[in-house]
């Protein structure tokens, strides 16, 4: 009924719409919103100006990195205040010393200059640089322990693609290594390690939240509205990677059904098509996610926040191990073993390799900001790739069967043994 | 689960856009500050041994050394103050007393420079911080008329002997309001002058605050007399002091040292008015000074090179450098003396000099 009376209304909107309004009318329609604000925004920066006008804004400003240099320490500074700004001095640990500020003092609304104060500090110790505003507020950042800046060089270069190598690339491949143990696996012991995959997904998402979350009330300027950007990026990354994956999924099946009418050969490739589809949708997923891993290894060990040793590289593989395992659970009942070890291995370095980019980013350019994003589209592709591997076993198991899919004592306990495994091996690493 | 294509599309791009933008911003390409190649290199640092040098084409933060120069709406002239003395406008009343009469205008107005670039509101007795130096023999009659032109209520409490009405404690002026101050002054020493309205703490440290000298019937021996009053400023409102000086201006005896002769008596006259910090100091380098606390006996207690005031303390220093050169003088305190509290002494040897013009003009007889 419902449904008529819309489509009647349509029907009318639609044959008015063509009868009465040419192009122009419609352009014009558009348009006028937008002429009014934009008259209203010069009334208000106009005449409106004295009246509104009230309070006084005040001045912020943030620093957002400090780099060690031979010799002389440098802040990179940023107005996040309502108003332009003069820094005035500099300090470091509280006392004022000699500095430099480029390209200017005068500090526009959201610019940075760059203060460059020469002081023979020493590594490992502890400095907070401070800056003063012409108006006598003080800004402050502190630095755990002073360690010499990475300049992009070969040798720094190649350590941090080692430290990738170990954490990223190699956990994730012996993890597909559980290959062979899955497949030979029955029914119910695959919903438990499916289940157990979409525990350490879950995880990683809630981590990798947690994480950008982090980053995002110690590094960035409340002017820069990070956390939103956090539920945004991952809602759109979850949106995308959807879009994605039902594309994979639709191009491969339209391809057989022009190939063949056979239905049992339409079932037969959706259940190879699907599991290959989810498992390079997890192994992009967790890419992502290492990839925000790696920046945030890479800026750790420039900033001197974290030593990097034997004890947390093992704690690193432990946890990674988990992600290849992922990767290879959607895939070990498509019938025919001629899942190609090529494939697996393909994937297993789309999940792992970018975190040696990620230690090279985040070692030599760090950005709190691409840290956050890039951490968020992971957890936005880890949801979706959980939402993926439920939708897919729903629709292996029987139909009556179905709606104890979340009740299955096998998938329960497979999910919540996966968080536990995620929990464990991350005590192991330093947050 | 099946959603319309624009929809995916536009949100797609915008997560692009919105990312693309963020990383942009936060690696500093945006907005894109032009480098002047041409611009003049400064050099900074270098000053302090172990210090390098770097040069720049930006701009220079050095309030300690001459690199960053003070505007013209500096809350004080240090170098005028140091050695003002107001003695008032002097009569004789009938029965042979002298009567110094002076006007002090309170204002909570002004915003001033306080170090070079960092600009503060000041509260300010005749329109500097400190307020001017008043000074007067033993048993004079003091009237002071004091004239409120701030936004708040203020008044003046004077230390030393007096009535109680004339105590300033009591008595708050309003605004545009005005009250007359009269005391003998006894007995001869230093004593600061301030606010006295609450919340005490805030009217002096932003500035009521100066000095009142009585000087004993018979006069102290000739010197190159100076006041310095120990004073700071919490810029940020969070009860500690941001700058520490004296005579306000961090760290400007620094770059513009005071100049005094060799052989010749100096006499400070010394004011802690530090508020929020509970003592202040005074350490002198290559010397060693007479100390009269309180300046009210004619016989030093103290020969030293450090005295340490609580608020409100005061002193007379007296000393005389036997040999020419630079010499600092500071809060032993470090961290005042590297807030601003520093300063130096060039002790010039002008009978040299004089020898030297004496020679020359010979010579040309």
């Amino acid at each position: 009924m419902i449904d008529k009376m819309e489509r009647e209304e349509d029907k009318l909107g639609h044959s008015a719409g063509r009868t009465a309004l040419s192009a122009t009318k419609m352009v014009a329609m558009a348009l006028i919103p937008i002429v009014i604000l934009g008259v209203m925004i010069a009334y208000l920066l106009g005449p409106a100006k004295s009246f509104l006008n009230t309070g006084i804004p005040l001045p912020e400003v943030t620093i957002e990195t400090i780099e060690f240099q031979e010799g002389k320490v440098i802040a990179l500074i940023r107005n996040t205040g309502p108003v332009d700004v003069t820094i005035a001095q500099a300090d470091i640990n509280d006392r004022i010393h000699p500095a430099a500020i480029e390209p200017s003092k005068e500090v526009p609304r959201l610019a940075t200059a760059k203060v460059v104060i020469p002081f023979p500090w020493k590594a490992g110790d502890p400095y907070v640089i401070g800056v003063t505003t012409s108006d006598g507020i003080r800004f402050s950042k502190g630095v755990t322990a002073a360690a010499p800046a990475a300049t992009p060089s070969i040798g720094q270069a190649s350590f941090f693609a080692l430290v990738g190598t170990y954490v990223g690339i190699i956990p994730v491949l012996i993890g597909l290594l559980w290959y062979p143990f899955i497949r030979r696996l029955g029914m119910n012991a695959y919903r438990f390690f499916l289940s157990l995959t979409a525990g350490l997904l879950v995880f990683l998402g809630m981590d990798a939240i947690i994480e950008s979350n982090k980053i995002a009330s110690q590094n960035v300027a409340d002017v820069f509205n990070a956390q939103i950007l956090i539920a945004m990026t991952a809602i759109l990354s979850f949106l995308a990677l959807l879009y994605v994956s039902r594309k994979l999924v639709d191009r491969a099946q339209t391809r057989t059904v022009s190939e063949s009418t056979s239905r049992v050969q339409i079932n037969q490739q959706e259940l190879l098509v699907k599991p290959v589809a989810i498992a390079l949708m997890v192994s992009i997923g967790i890419g992502f996610h290492n990839f925000g891993e790696g920046l945030a290894i890479g800026a750790a060990v420039v900033f001197g926040q974290i030593a990097l040793s034997t004890f947390l590289i093992i704690g690193f593989t432990l946890h990674n191990t988990t992600e290849g395992l992922a990767i290879v659970a959607p895939l070990a009942k498509i019938g025919s073993a001629r899942v190609l070890v090529r494939k697996l291995a393909l994937m297993g370095l789309i999940a792992g390799a970018p975190t040696i980019v990620g230690t090279w980013i985040g070692g030599f350019f760090f950005s709190p900001i691409a840290a956050i994003v890039f951490l968020s589209i992971g957890a936005g592709a880890i949801f979706q790739v959980v939402y993926a591997i439920y939708s897919w076993m729903m629709g292996k198991s029987d139909t009556n069967k179905t709606k104890t899919m979340f009740s299955d004592a096998y998938a329960i306990a497979g999910f919540a043994v996966g968080m536990l495994i995620m929990y464990a091996t991350g005590l192991l690493v330093p947050s | 689960m099946s959603l319309p294509r624009p929809i995916i599309a536009i949100s797609i791009v915008a997560s692009l856009l919105t990312s693309a933008f963020a990383i942009l911003a936060s690696n500093n390409l945006l907005p894109a500050v032009a480098q002047d190649t041409n611009a003049v290199r400064k050099i900074v640092g270098g000053q302090t041994m172990g210090y390098g040098a770097y040069e720049t084409t930006g701009d220079i933060l050095d309030t300690a050394n001459s690199g960053t120069k003070l505007s013209n709406d500096a809350v004080v002239d240090p170098v005028k103050y140091l050695r003002s003395f107001n003695y008032g406008r002097v009569s004789t009343l009938p029965d042979g007393t002298t009567l110094r009469e002076f006007t002090l205008v309170a204002d909570d107005r002004q915003t001033k420079e306080i170090t070079p670039g960092v600009h503060y509101n000041v509260w300010t007795f005749n329109g500097t911080v400190p307020g001017p130096t008043l000074r007067a023999t033993e048993g004079d009659l003091m009237r002071i008329i004091f004239i409120n032109n701030g936004t708040m209520a203020h008044n003046i409490h004077t230390h030393g002997i007096h009535k109680a009405e004339m105590d300033g404690v009591f008595e708050t002026i309003n605004p545009g309001g005005r009250f007359v101050y009269e005391f003998y002054a006894e007995h001869f020493g230093v004593y600061p002058y301030h606010c006295h309205v609450q919340p005490l703490e805030s009217h002096i440290s932003h500035g009521l605050h100066g000095v009142y000298i009585v000087d004993p019937k018979t006069p102290r021996p000739p010197a190159d007399e100076m006041v310095m009053i120990m004073n700071g400023f919490d810029t940020d409102f969070d009860t500690e002091n941001n700058f520490y000086a004296v005579n306000s201006i961090p760290f400007y005896y620094m770059h513009h040292p005071i100049e005094i002769e060799k052989g010749k008596l100096v006499r400070i006259y010394l004011v802690n008015m530090l508020e929020f910090d509970q003592i202040n100091s005074f350490h002198l380098h290559g010397n060693l000074y007479n100390l009269y606390p309180t300046g009210t006996s004619l016989v030093p207690n103290e020969l030293t090179d450090m005295v340490t005031m609580s608020q409100g303390e005061r002193a007379i220093l007296e000393f005389t450098y036997n040999y020419p050169g630079v010499y600092m003088f500071h809060a032993h305190k470090t961290e005042f003396a590297e807030k601003g509290w520093t300063g130096l002494f060039n002790v010039k040897d002008s009978s040299e000099n004089d020898i030297k013009t004496a020679t020359a003009s010979f010579g040309e007889k």
